[in-house]
């Protein structure tokens, strides 16, 4: 199991801190379109929940938006969580992929073990110095999948030995782009390892997206991860995109932070 | 007296006749282009703004008429002059100006590679510096696509400052040299006033123009920046200055008596850029520049939460304040407006009270 302080935070994720409005699922937002740079972290997808509802609010307040009471105490009445939602896509808040494993395993490892896992992590050579001096100042922002799936910061683990808080990450995932992702491995126990993550999928439309909980069930112990039951709102094999983005990953592994 | 007496007057008398102008050629703060007005500031939106234009001609008409001396009022009334002519050009061109087009370094390299016709290409090669300078400083001010942009706003205070150096080093005499330092007398500075002064008086008018963001707030504060003024340039033995003091007082008492809420006015860039550089000037010509931050307590306050909230934003990707300059912040924890002035005031008079405590040990 994770940390009680990073399961509670993952609900947090999964039921934003919006005062007077429960069940607000953050959604996904990736900076690479947008490519944003100096902003506050909220702004490029690696906030913490808190965070992201504090710039909900600011931003209402700032374009007339209505989401908030007048004193921003509250959120107005009769507004849905897809109300919500719908709000905070349209104005670019969300978590991505990795700013969420970080975020969850960072509190994890502060609780566990007592150590800040941002500021351990390698993420630049002191050699790229200005790049070095952002990354100490702003390490969450500058952690990415590579970053993660780097030796100097993880190793890999067998399939039998996955455990909570442990990554599974996946490179190249597209024939033409550069995209990584990673899911964070919430628990195994009988046979089924329950992961959660931040993401996007193509049939869920515009609104849809989002942290997502699922499961790869372990069918064939001996054989790779991709060949296992994956998992993801009740849909499996070639409806479940997830199963799929890792089916085209070049690079699939289930890796252990080094701490 | 007889000038604060006179300066009251005619600021009262005047009040009425310059919120019809406003009315009649419509200089109306506008809801769309004005992102803080909402909620309980809603209600500002159609207020009139340049109120400002009331201490400017009231200090203007009676300097003019009875306290105009070409050694020590002819430059500080002029610079006033010149930035509140430049916020009356962006209080103008954000009620009736259009979008204006802004190109960012990127666009202009662009231009210089693609661009057709030569001439252009120099064109945007010789403006990219202008152009990297606006991109610049642009990350301390909000996106905003309307009216004089912060770059420009920066070289016309410059040149307000400049004058000001200038009318200090060459004019006042070599009095003027040396830089006060609280508890331990004054130094000679020398040619190195020019750059102090240039940079308090480009600070304090944008302190001053940062801070004007409540109804009330600024034009208080004001009047216990320059009482503290008056009283210490009366103490200090130049006295010239103090009748012109008093003068901006009483147009200021006149000016808040109508601006504090529900507004009548909103004193706009026109009174804050311009009020702002005459503070500084007031202080500089006194020889109490070091005091500025004081005097100006509660500028200076909301100027410097502006910055560290830029700090804090653009290398620590976090905010410190839920919103910058200060006073949105409260707001936004749910103080209301009468609150805050009120507290700002108190907090104001005292840091004053403590400003001239300290210059006359």
């Amino acid at each position: 199991m994770l940390s009680s302080l990073a399961e509670e935070l993952i609900d947090e994720y999964f039921n934003l801190p919006f005062p007077g409005v429960a069940g607000v699922r953050c959604p996904y937002f990736n900076n690479t379109r947008k490519r944003s740079r100096g902003q506050l972290r909220t702004l490029v997808g690696k906030g913490t929940p808190k965070e992201i509802v504090e710039e909900s609010k600011i931003i209402s307040t700032q374009y007339h938006l209505g989401i908030f009471e007048n004193d921003c105490s509250v959120c107005k009445q009769n507004l849905t969580p897809d109300d919500i939602r719908k709000f905070m896509i349209d104005h670019d808040l969300g978590i991505e992929c990795s700013g969420f494993v970080s975020q969850v395993l960072r509190v994890h490892y502060i609780e566990s073990k007592g150590v800040d896992f941002a500021r351990k992590i390698y993420i630049y050579p002191i050699s790229k110095f200005l790049r070095y001096v952002i990354s100490i100042l702003r390490p969450i922002e500058n952690i990415n999948v590579q970053v993660l799936a780097d030796d100097r910061n993880s190793t890999t683990v067998n399939l039998g030995e996955a455990a909570a808080g442990d990554i599974i990450t996946m490179l190249d995932t597209h024939p033409t782009k550069k995209i990584n992702h990673v899911m964070l491995i919430r628990d195994v126990k009988d046979n089924k390892i329950q992961y959660v993550h931040a993401r996007t999928w193509s049939s869920e439309g515009r609104y849809g997206h989002g942290i997502m909980n699922g499961t790869i069930e372990i069918i064939y112990p001996k054989d790779n991860l991709i060949s296992q039951r994956w998992t993801e709102k009740n849909l499996s094999g070639e409806q479940n995109e997830t199963f799929l983005e890792a089916r085209r990953a070049k690079v699939l592994q289930i890796r252990r932070v080094k701490i | 007296m007889l000038l604060l007496i006179g300066a009251t007057v005619l600021g009262f008398a005047l009040a009425p006749i310059l919120t019809t102008i406003l009315y009649k050629y419509k200089i109306l703060r506008k809801a769309e282009f004005d992102y803080t007005l909402q909620g309980e500031r809603g209600v500002k939106a159609g207020t009139p703004v340049m109120g400002g234009l009331l201490v400017i001609f009231v200090v203007l008409i009676i300097t003019m008429l009875f306290n105009w001396d070409r050694r020590y009022t002819y430059v500080p009334i002029g610079a006033m002059a010149i930035s509140a002519l430049l916020g009356a050009s962006d209080d103008l061109l954000n009620v009736f100006g259009g979008k204006r087009r802004l190109r960012n370094v990127r666009h202009s390299l662009t231009l210089i590679r693609v661009h057709r016709k030569w001439f252009m290409k120099i064109w945007h090669a010789v403006t990219l510096p202008w152009t990297a300078f606006r991109e610049l400083t642009s990350i301390f001010g909000s996106k905003q696509d309307r009216g004089i942009q912060t770059h420009e706003k920066l070289f016309l205070q410059f040149i307000a400052g400049a004058i000001t150096a200038w009318w200090v080093y060459s004019k006042l005499g070599q009095n003027w040299h040396t830089l006060w330092i609280p508890f331990d007398g004054s130094i000679d500075v020398g040619w190195f006033i020019i750059p102090i002064i240039i940079f308090f008086v480009m600070f304090t008018a944008n302190a001053v123009n940062i801070a004007d963001g409540l109804d009330g707030l600024v034009g208080g504060s004001l009047i216990m920046a320059f009482l503290g003024l008056a009283i210490l340039s009366w103490t200090e033995g130049r006295t010239a200055f103090t009748p012109f003091n008093m003068t901006v007082i009483g147009a200021l008492i006149a000016y808040t008596y109508f601006n504090v809420k529900p507004a009548r006015f909103q004193m706009g860039d026109v009174g804050s850029l311009g009020l702002g550089t005459l503070l500084a000037i007031n202080a500089i010509a006194i020889n109490k520049t070091l005091l500025l931050p004081l005097l100006g307590f509660i500028f200076y306050i909301e100027i410097f939460s502006v910055i560290l909230q830029v700090f804090f934003r653009r290398l620590l990707g976090r905010r410190l304040f839920k919103m910058a300059p200060l006073h949105h912040h409260f707001e936004l924890i749910g103080w209301n407006e009468e609150k805050i002035v009120m507290r700002f005031w108190i907090i104001q008079a005292f840091v004053v009270i403590v400003a001239v405590w300290i210059a006359l040990r």
